[in-house]
């Protein structure tokens, strides 16, 4: 109603263009300030860690804090790799169970949906049911009964176990995130491709994977970046030894041991694990930025 | 299609394996197990009195590990209504309802109620700052995928290394923070902002805003494009200033995206663990003991391995969340 009203009374007076402009080019240099403050704001802690990895030791232990190194040095990366032994091995942990979390989940996780999305076969919206619903359930709820079960088969302490853990931990997003997909394809590309005398499995890899390639991606990067980042199951079923503890918790583990010691050494470290990922993202931007959108709105 | 494909698919479809069941068989299996399978078996040993490596001595208490949830003061302590102390200035007694609640907030209680205080200073301004920053990157034109770029590099960043490189920030002697109170602030010390029991929780919440930031706006960005400029367009026509526009068209329309990043942003709140694993282990005083890191303290760090109780914590926050969801959807529904 007050809308109609003020429609129907003459605009306001106009100040007079110049001031108007003054005053939008003022707002909007005001706007790319706030912005620009913001964004230095989210990138100078990375940038810190940097420049404090390239830092000397008396330097980083100096009253006055420096940002720029006063003097350029690789010791600490040196240092790094010859005394922080399990930091190499954590790293490959991370890689091998991220991967293989990313190909087991999209593949049985694909697989599914395209079942669910293209069958119609006796529980079918149950098991779709099932697996969204089990979506809402905090995945923290699962940790012990988790725990009871890989120690039941000796699957502590492996990547085996973990990889385990997560794909069947990132299968419902990517089920409902595929499903989706898969219910955009056209029916007739995958009846042509019936008359040529494919099987359904056929129809999967040939018409139904190419064609849901940009969302498998998105799948993926998004599983990929949760297996990579997770914590308290990580801590929780790969904490006994070097051999299975993946980044997240052995970085820790070094902050924790090397506090007291070298902060130089964790600089170095701490960045050697953010940089790969961060340098993933921008190459994959436009995947990571869907997948997560996607993933959000699962709830 | 080439020969021996042909037979292969022959093959399959003779043995029967061509068929839906058999494609979603691997993901019932893997999800069954590893994920559905604990959930339920969590929810039994929630009923039993359960010491992980004493499996003989299981035996049910039915409700008796919810029950003594409710006794555990380091779950259920609670500071009640905590007062301003001394004299109050003259401007401060109208604000004396934001001061109490603010002073209650941040009064250390047990591990539901600090999970509940994270979720309250968290939850607001993981709202609003990416609400209003949405509103200025939607309006940066040619610049404002650089800035939605940057600003999303720490959401990619794990929680782990996150808190690591914010606890050199807070460090009492070489932290960023206390050098620069030190030298442009004219302070001798400086706060030892990770144990003190005041300062530990609202420094963690700090550090979450900071890393949730960009995705938060990036959920705000998709929800503006979907409003169409036309509507904006048509108010600043008719004389609205860019304020106005904002507050009376913009907001009103986001509204689902406004309670989307709420409700997420507070199931997540709820569930806050690994940064206060890593960086104040719950302390000083347990001021920062999440529910999380309580149950999974009682499972695994107090050396009972008192599976029995940690599950009945972990369902109890799941019932709650739950609720909280549930209560959310309906009034979101009511107001719509």
């Amino acid at each position: 109603m007050g809308m109609t009203a003020s429609r129907l009374k003459p605009a306001a007076p106009r100040r007079a263009p110049t001031v108007d402009r003054a005053r939008r080019y003022a707002g909007g240099g005001l706007r790319y300030l706030v912005l620009a403050a913001v964004s230095a704001l989210s990138l100078l802690p990375f940038l810190w860690v940097i420049l404090s990895s390239l830092k000397s030791h008396e330097e980083l232990y100096s009253k006055h804090l420096t940002f720029w190194p006063h003097r350029w040095t690789w010791d600490n990366y040196t240092q790094m790799f010859e005394r922080m032994v399990g930091f190499g091995l954590y790293y490959r942990n991370s890689v091998l169970v991220s991967l293989g979390t990313v190909v087991l989940t999209l593949f049985t996780g694909s697989l599914a949906a395209y079942a669910l999305s293209r069958f119609r076969f006796r529980g079918d919206r149950a098991l779709l049911l099932l697996f969204l619903g089990t979506m809402m359930v905090p995945g923290e709820v699962g940790l012990i009964g988790q725990y009871e079960l890989l120690s039941a088969y000796r699957l502590l302490n492996t990547l085996t176990g973990l990889t385990l853990s997560y794909s069947a931990f990132s299968l419902a997003l990517t089920i409902f995130i595929m499903h989706s997909v898969f219910t955009g394809v056209p029916q007739e590309l995958l009846d042509a491709a019936r008359v040529d005398g494919c099987s359904w499995w056929e129809g999967f890899w040939q018409i139904m994977v190419p064609m849901g390639a940009s969302g498998l991606a998105a799948a993926g990067t998004l599983v990929f970046l949760n297996s990579w980042n997770e914590f308290i199951f990580a801590l929780t079923m790969n904490n006994w030894s070097d051999e299975a503890r993946t980044l997240p918790v052995g970085i820790q583990l070094l902050q924790g041991q090397w506090q007291h010691w070298d902060y130089g050494v964790l600089f170095s470290s701490v960045m050697l694990s953010f940089v790969p990922v961060i340098i993933l993202f921008l190459l994959l931007q436009k995947y990571f930025m869907r997948g997560l959108t996607a993933g959000a709105v699962k709830g | 299609m080439n020969a021996t494909a042909a037979t292969a698919t022959a093959r399959r479809k003779r043995l029967g394996l061509d068929s839906p069941y058999v494609f979603v068989l691997p993901a019932v299996l893997l999800f069954g197990m590893f994920t559905f399978y604990p959930i339920l078996r969590s929810l039994y040993l929630s009923f039993f009195d359960y010491n992980f490596l004493r499996p003989d001595q299981m035996h049910w208490i039915g409700l008796g590990n919810y029950r003594e949830i409710l006794r555990d003061e380091r779950v259920a302590g609670w500071p009640g209504l905590v007062l301003p102390q001394g004299h109050l200035a003259l401007w401060q007694y109208p604000l004396y309802p934001l001061l109490v609640a603010w002073l209650t907030i941040n009064s250390p209680g047990g591990a539901f109620w600090n999970t509940v205080r994270f979720t309250a200073m968290y939850v607001p301004l993981a709202v609003v700052i990416p609400l209003f920053l949405a509103v200025l990157v939607e309006r940066a034109g040619r610049l404002s995928t650089l800035f939605r770029t940057l600003n999303f590099i720490p959401v990619v960043v794990s929680v782990a290394v996150v808190s690591i490189i914010w606890m050199w920030i807070y460090h009492p002697e070489y932290g960023v923070v206390n050098t620069l109170l030190r030298q442009y602030a004219g302070m001798r010390e400086g706060y030892t902002w990770l144990s003190d029991p005041k300062l530990a929780m609202p420094a963690v919440v700090a550090m979450c805003v900071w890393h949730g930031l960009g995705f938060n706006m990036l959920l705000f960005l998709v929800g503006l494009q979907r409003i169409p400029p036309e509507l904006t367009e048509a108010a600043r026509v008719d004389g609205a200033t860019g304020w106005q526009a904002l507050v009376r068209i913009t907001i009103p329309l986001l509204r689902p995206t406004i309670f989307l990043v709420g409700l997420l942003v507070m199931v997540g709140a709820l569930k806050v663990f690994g940064q206060m694993f890593i960086m104040t282990q719950g302390g000083p005083a347990d001021s920062t003991l999440s529910m999380v890191l309580y149950l999974y303290n009682i499972a695994f760090r107090y050396g009972k391995f008192r599976f029995g109780y940690a599950s009945a914590l972990a369902w109890a926050l799941a019932l709650f969340i739950f609720l909280v969801s549930v209560v959310s959807f309906r009034l979101s529904k009511e107001r719509a």
